[in-house]
């Protein structure tokens, strides 16, 4: 993509935040920013999850154990070590970097399903370390984190405050997403998976840059594990086994991995769906369950992608005409 | 004239079935090398053992004298043998321009020198200027080979391993290609050209090599090849 289209795809995002980050202007309820912090912590994640599975092309179903990762790292960081959030935050970034490098340089030696598989029973594996843990980890229930998150001296322990701290880090997300994406890098990522072999050909090692696109991707995972642990105050295996690492999947294909709204739209749609639509847990997952096959046969790449498209085919159906005999005319 | 890459004895098995029996080739700097055989006999796996794509059984590859047997793929690149697939030329989710891009990005022969450094004039080079701006995927299948032939320039190669080029191509692609691969020796890359087109392999080549049941059974200029009794019942069946 040409240097001038790439900012276009930045702006709506940063507009987007910005107004986000007015919306305590409007007085919400305790309920929605709370929601709206999950949802944006689960959107740094799918940052990280767009870089490795909208560009690279592969997927992880084991991410919430990197989130995991994240949390515990800071969870352990505050009690041991009395490192606070902003310390956490490089720190735990690093440590999920590591785990990822660990679980990704046997799993990448397999490719597809395969390597799915290899991160869900990673994933699942990290979930029964943690239980078994003892007092490290603080076994199935968990552990505190009680250290206080402050700013210049301005507590951020207020709901509102950390809800702006969360709009900061998504908007670092997706600024460095979209560095990634038009970057050499980002380039190398796409050529890896349009098409590996020629990738290859071209000199490019394919399964080096495979396990760094997982690393980077984990780091991602770790700062929102440090937001999430910080916001919950208490962190527990379960909240970083399977089903929350399906959750994060479901979010990045439901709002599409290879655009830059699509982690966005993606993350508060989930977070957010099932309390505009007033529906219990089992009714919520049925419908994402739903929501999942609707897109995965509808918009393969996702709803953003997806409207995106449409409007393309109901207002420009008359620009795209000139064009194509353009390229025929290329050719005598 | 120099041996660029020399093969001996390269043998490939797969499970129980012999793709190479021990062949022996040579490209020497310079020259543009045309490999037949009929399907089956075991030329795009001579390829693919050379390049990184298959790991050889037996036998070796060496080139400037270097042994290279079973390097990976992005190694053999960097040693400056590129290889055009038969299918699959490019990527097709991104613009022609970003797939010579990336080509020329991951290039790290820059002591070689070619004509074609930069994406723009690789693609003027090959006649796909106009189309930059294309998802890969969308363009005719002549184009897709002309833009896999940019890529595999953009890695500023001294061999160029070429895997049937001209399938699926009209007399006018062909020309056209025949025309731009004629250039590639005065530019300093050497060409081992497979296919199946004899029209082909006579306006490219006047030395040519013979593969069947995975073994080489004629090598030599292109006329005394084709006129070769064994290559005639084996393969072209008097039809030339």
């Amino acid at each position: 993509m040409p240097a001038s289209h790439s900012f276009r795809s930045l702006l709506p995002v940063l507009i987007l935040l910005v107004l986000l980050a007015l919306v305590p202007l409007l007085s919400p309820s305790n309920r929605f920013v709370s929601l709206a912090i999950s949802a944006g912590i689960n959107v740094i994640a799918l940052y990280g999850l767009s870089v490795l599975f909208g560009q690279t092309g592969i997927l992880s179903m084991g991410h919430a154990a990197l989130v995991g990762i994240g949390a515990y790292t800071a969870a352990i960081l505050a009690r041991d070590f009395n490192i606070g959030f902003w310390l956490s935050i490089p720190l735990a970034g690093i440590m999920a970097a590591i785990v990822a490098a660990l679980i990704g340089i046997p799993s990448l030696r397999v490719s597809g399903h395969h390597f799915v598989i290899m991160t869900f029973a990673f994933g699942q594996l990290l979930a029964i370390i943690l239980t078994n843990g003892g007092d490290y980890t603080g076994a199935a229930s968990g552990l505190d984190v009680q250290q206080p998150v402050a700013l210049f001296g301005l507590s951020i322990d207020v709901l509102t405050h950390y809800y702006l701290t969360v709009v900061f880090f998504v908007a670092l997300s997706a600024i460095a997403s979209w560095a990634i994406i038009n970057s050499r890098y980002g380039r190398t990522l796409r050529a890896i998976r349009e098409n590996e072999k020629l990738a290859a050909s071209l000199g490019i090692n394919v399964g080096r840059h495979k396990i760094g696109a997982f690393i980077v991707s984990g780091v991602f995972a770790g700062v929102s594990g440090v937001l999430l642990a910080y916001f919950l105050r208490h962190i527990s295996p379960s909240q970083f086994s399977s089903f929350p690492s399906i959750y994060l999947a479901l979010m990045v294909m439901i709002g599409g991995a290879r655009l830059l709204l699509g982690p966005l739209a993606g993350g508060i749609l989930v977070a957010f769906l099932p309390e505009l639509l007033n529906l219990d847990p089992v009714q919520s997952r049925i419908l994402y369950g739903v929501c999942l096959i609707a897109v995965i046969l509808l918009l393969p790449n996702g709803l953003i992608a997806g409207i995106i498209a449409g409007w393309h085919k109901m207002f420009d159906r008359r620009a795209a005409q000139p064009s194509e005999p353009a390229v025929e005319r290329e050719g005598k | 004239m120099a041996a660029l890459l020399d093969i001996k004895g390269l043998r490939k098995q797969f499970g129980g079935v012999t793709a190479l029996a021990g062949v022996d080739l040579t490209v020497n700097e310079g020259e543009i090398l045309g490999v037949v055989g009929p399907n089956g006999s075991g030329k795009t796996t001579l390829f693919n053992s050379v390049t990184g794509v298959h790991r050889p059984t037996a036998g070796t590859v060496s080139w400037r004298g270097r042994d290279i047997t079973g390097i990976p793929a992005n190694a053999v690149s960097r040693a400056g043998i590129a290889y055009t697939f038969q299918q699959a030329m490019a990527f097709p989710g991104l613009s022609v321009f970003e797939n010579v891009q990336i080509a020329t990005e991951h290039c790290s022969n820059t002591l070689t020198n070619r004509p074609w450094t930069t994406p723009a004039s690789l693609l003027e080079f090959v006649g796909l200027s106009g189309l930059s701006g294309e998802k890969a995927g969308i363009l005719p299948f002549g184009r897709l080979r002309l833009l896999g032939l940019a890529l595999a320039l953009a890695t500023r190669p001294s061999l160029i391993l070429l895997d049937e080029p001209a399938a699926g191509l009209n007399d006018r692609e062909t020309t056209t290609l025949v025309h731009l691969v004629e250039q590639f020796p005065e530019h300093g890359i050497s060409v081992c050209v497979i296919d199946h087109d004899m029209k082909l392999m006579q306006m490219l080549c006047r030395r040519l090599a013979v593969l069947d049941f995975g073994s080489k059974i004629a090598d030599g200029p292109t006329a005394d090849v084709l006129n070769d009794p064994k290559v005639l019942e084996v393969y072209l069946g008097g039809a030339l």
